[in-house]
């Protein structure tokens, strides 16, 4: 359903449920109302015997078992009506959820359409020979994203994590991209890599993952750039 | 006439009493406190990329503070004394400074020798986020990252209103 509508249709449900449970409230007031005057008669009762006791039994009689099922079914079932309104708040709270993600896709797809959209992720296979430090992300030669990397997120890439690290928006055309990786390499060495794409944009998102792997062979950290299709 | 000249003296009186307090007065300097502190992530003098937000849990200090201003020299071994005795309860004591030129602060920091970590902010984003405007600048974070003191410069007797407020969030 479009949002809008779902945005009324949860404040017209909202009202609605505000009536009933005003409606609720006052019903219970009237229960508890009667069960007393109930009650009340019950304990008069006596008083009245002195001066008509054919009159005053039968009244005592029929109201003194009405009260105690009152008072007795009060704590503990709840009224039907209140378990229906129950459900309905817990219906309209999943409806505020649902709405709220809704809204989000909607913001994310306002912000960033999918024609436009670009993300870059970044992962990290094995890290033997590198500990990530920070990546400086340049698309056509403007610097886009430079993130520094707590040990806790580099160790995070290294349990297998893959990081959203960009997300913006690019121009149908032909466009190069340059990561810059930096952090400690083989031998706690300062290490510094570039890696360079250059990708066609074309109508639809656009995924690309920043990879960093071993080269087993070489005994050097490897820095590519994947193009998701 | 005197009781004319009464009523209006009386009037004057009466409207300089009302309007006295509503002088236009100095405004109160925005302050960050009862917000969620602004997360950021600098790297520290031993090299290590510390990020604020990884700090929920545990009360934090963070002193924003320049090389050039006086009273970071006094306010820094305080700091230290502060941090040598709370750590293990809790307290995380981070400094940052926002001096432009990175190698004569940390010559700076390095002569000072003190235990926590020393971060260096050359950007303008974090002196920003924090409302930054006169150094040193010190603010208290709870264990659930929302700043609850603030204090701007540092004279003898301030580290008592720190420890002060330490206590009662490392209670909480």
């Amino acid at each position: 359903m479009n949002p809008k509508y779902r945005v009324v249709s949860i404040i017209a449900r909202g009202a609605l449920l505000a009536c009933g449970w005003a409606a609720g409230a006052a019903l219970a007031a009237a229960t508890a109302a009667a069960a007393t005057a109930a009650t009340a008669t019950a304990a008069t009762a006596p008083a009245a015997t002195v001066t008509a006791p054919a009159a005053a039994e039968p009244a005592a009689a029929k109201a003194a078992p009405d009260a105690p099922a009152a008072d007795a079914a009060a704590p503990d079932a709840p009224p039907a009506d209140f378990k229906t309104l129950d459900q309905e708040v817990q219906g309209l709270k999943k409806d505020v959820i649902d709405l709220n993600k809704d809204l989000f896709v909607l913001e994310e797809e306002l912000l960033f359409p999918a024609n436009t959209q670009v993300a870059l992720y970044v992962s990290m296979d094995v890290g033997a020979f590198f500990a990530l430090d920070s990546v400086t992300v340049k698309i056509d030669n403007k610097e886009v994203k430079n993130y520094l990397y707590t040990a806790r997120e580099a160790d995070a890439l290294l349990k297998g994590g893959v990081q959203q690290i960009y997300l913006g928006n690019l121009k149908v055309g032909k466009h190069e991209l340059v990561a810059f990786f930096t952090g400690k390499g083989p031998a706690e060495r300062n290490y510094k890599r570039g890696a360079t794409i250059n990708f066609d944009k074309g109508v639809g998102a656009k995924y690309l993952e920043l990879k960093i792997t071993d080269r087993v062979a070489k005994h050097q950290p490897e820095f590519t750039i994947k193009d998701w299709e | 006439m005197r009781r004319v000249l009464l009523g209006l003296s009386l009037m004057l009186s009466a409207l300089l009493g009302v309007s006295s307090p509503v002088a236009p007065s100095r405004a109160a300097a925005p302050t960050l406190v009862g917000k969620n502190a602004p997360d950021f992530v600098l790297k520290s003098m031993d090299g290590r990329n510390l990020r604020m937000s990884e700090f929920r849990g545990q009360v934090v200090l963070v002193n924003f503070w320049a090389r050039w201003a006086g009273d970071s020299r006094q306010e820094m071994p305080a700091l230290d004394r502060i941090n040598t005795t709370y750590s293990r309860a809790g307290l995380v004591v981070l400094g940052v400074s926002v001096d432009e030129d990175l190698g004569r602060a940390r010559e700076f920091a390095g002569a000072m020798k003190v235990s926590y970590p020393i971060m260096f902010d050359t950007g303008a984003d974090i002196g920003r986020d924090y409302l930054l405007q006169n150094m040193p600048m010190t603010i208290l974070v709870d264990r659930a990252g929302v700043v609850r003191y603030s204090n701007v410069g540092f004279k003898r007797g301030d580290e008592r209103a720190y420890l002060d407020h330490i206590r009662e969030l490392l209670r909480e």
